[in-house]
């Protein structure tokens, strides 16, 4: 995934080419993987040859061309098999057509509604989406998420199956469910962000191709839709996030927790461009938790230091994100605050009441974060015993070396 | 008067005309290609000068087309109703002249276009008039 000229170029126009063809030919399902092959094509033959005058054009022959091809032999192959391939025409598709003619920009948003359909699973939905969308080949999407290529091309075509049986239009979705759509590929983004920021298994904290992509599919729909201020809320929280990327690993590979980052290696243009995001998108309309965590890491990203941190604001704005937003996590995030702004005991009082709470109680995070209140408040005992069930229970290996290393000290001061 | 004057293809030509080699069907190479296209070009020019074209169009290959018809009242789309070997329409022209015979005339030219040996044998081109009006149907 490495971002030269060409390869910049290709996967800006990957979902514009297949948006063409789709719009044009149908067939979503066979019409990926005409574009796919185009992509590969042009991949080659640029270098070699010099890129076409007309990059797009070109894309759309070729895969258009593929495209025949495949179904000529899909459908004599049907024949064969005795079984013409028939579907019933949606309920939708007698209705009357968008009253104005859609472009390219059009056609990247309905192929991210479509690949986030919530016929899909979430991880068919990731997949779907960097492949279609991202321009990103199987095999890179298979590596990126630590699987076989066999399942991951599995993967695909059964997300592909399932869109393709469901017959939905190549249009957006109703102004009644749009705003839900869209919340799905927000999430979906929002998932891809997080696999590559901390990752959920293997070795490398971070695997940051798929952070970078989505930060750059979430500055796409920012592109086409810049006056929603959940998907502003979400390009600055990725962005504020992302920014401390440099800080976040220590020589050793180890991590280092935001309160003992060098925050000089923070990426100042990323949080300023953070800043300037959520600034611009909280005074309009409803604000949403995008917005309010992204507002979060605004104060994080701008404070000197941790204790230089405005908690009081920080404890508020999750106390708005804890209403809007029913997630255990965001309740263990506000109880870090608490602690910081009145002190460890408070902390820990709001963490007792999260105890019957199953989603969390038996999560990593949850003893990290009682380990670390436990300490503040110097039972360092009980801390330990928290460090320790944490390392246990943490999925990713550098997570588990920081918590055992945390418990590797209380236990050698004893 | 108009008159449509129709051409026809298989799935099978169409793949011979983009090189293919198809059992049973001469091969097109690039320079007969080249020649099919000047062929039309200066078709569509004459008629252009002569004042005598309305449109003319051709149509993606046959396995592009979608059926749609009613099965227990239902629309069913079918993708690709056609077999490879049948014939369907694959390019019109619209012509606006004085007489069936012009626009026959007109059409018979079309059976001159270059291409590889054994290309035209089997090849035919319909001309049919267009109703003017409700009436002229007859219905």
């Amino acid at each position: 995934m490495a971002q030269t000229g060409a390869e910049d170029l290709l996967r800006r126009l990957a979902p514009q080419v297949l948006g063409a063809v789709v719009r044009r030919y149908g067939h979503f399902d066979t019409a990926e993987d005409a574009v796919q092959e185009a992509l590969l094509a042009a991949a080659v033959q640029w270098p070699s040859d010099s890129v076409p005058d007309d990059p797009r054009a070109w894309l759309i022959k070729v895969a258009s061309r593929r495209l025949t091809d495949l179904l000529r032999s899909e459908q004599a192959r049907q024949r064969r098999e005795d079984t013409v391939f028939r579907w019933t025409l949606p309920e939708q598709w007698v209705a009357p057509a968008a009253d104005r003619p859609a472009d390219a920009g059009d056609d990247t948003l309905i192929l991210l509604f479509l690949c986030c359909h919530p016929a899909l699973s979430p991880a068919s939905q990731i997949a779907l989406t960097l492949r279609a969308v991202g321009g990103l080949t199987t095999a890179e999407i298979a590596r990126a998420f630590l699987v076989p290529e066999a399942t991951m091309t599995r993967r695909i075509s059964r997300a592909k199956q399932t869109i393709k049986a469901s017959g939905v239009p190549f249009s957006m979705p109703a102004a009644s469910e749009r705003a839900a759509r869209l919340g799905a590929v927000l999430h979906v983004l929002y998932l891809v962000f997080n696999e590559g920021y901390a990752s959920t298994s293997g070795p490398d904290l971070h695997r940051g191709e798929l952070s970078a992509e989505a930060i750059r599919l979430a500055r796409v729909v920012h592109r086409l839709l810049p006056g929603d201020g959940e998907v502003a809320g979400l390009l600055a929280l990725m962005l504020l996030t992302d920014a401390r990327r440099p800080a976040r690993t220590g020589p050793d590979g180890g991590l280092v927790p935001m309160a003992e980052q060098d925050r000089s290696r923070w990426d100042a243009g990323a949080i300023a461009e953070g800043v300037a995001l959520i600034t611009g998108a909280l005074p309009h309309g409803p604000t949403g938790p995008y917005q309010l965590q992204a507002a979060i890491a605004a104060i994080h990203d701008e404070a000197p230091s941790a204790e230089a941190t405005d908690w009081a604001q920080i404890v508020a704005l999750y106390e708005l994100l804890l209403r809007v937003s029913d997630n255990p996590v965001v309740a263990l995030n506000h109880a870090v605050a608490v602690a910081m702004a009145q002190g460890a005991r408070a902390g820990l009082d709001l963490l007792a009441g999260l105890e019957a709470e199953e989603r969390i109680a038996g999560d990593h995070r949850f003893h990290a974060v009682r380990g670390h209140l436990l300490e503040m408040a110097g039972d360092r005992a009980g801390a330990l015993r928290c460090y320790q069930a944490a390392a246990r229970r943490a999925t990713s290996l550098p997570q588990q070396r920081y918590l055992q290393a945390r418990a590797a000290r209380l236990a050698g001061d004893e | 008067m108009k008159y449509m004057i129709l051409l026809y293809g298989s799935q099978q030509d169409y793949d011979a005309l983009t090189g293919k080699q198809v059992p049973g069907k001469p091969v097109w190479g690039p320079a007969d290609f080249a020649a099919m296209g000047t062929f039309m070009s200066e078709f569509n020019k004459d008629l252009t000068e002569s004042g005598e074209l309305v449109e003319t169009r051709g149509l993606t290959a046959p396995v592009h087309a979608r059926r749609i018809e009613l099965a227990n009242g239902v629309p069913v789309v079918t993708d690709g109703p056609y077999a490879e070997t049948q014939e369907v329409l694959a390019g019109y022209w619209i012509v606006d002249c004085e007489s069936f015979d012009r626009a026959t005339q007109i059409a018979a030219r079309l059976l001159n276009c270059p291409g590889p040996p054994g290309a035209a044998e089997n090849a035919v081109v319909d001309v049919r008039p267009i109703a003017d009006s409700r009436d002229e149907l007859e219905l």
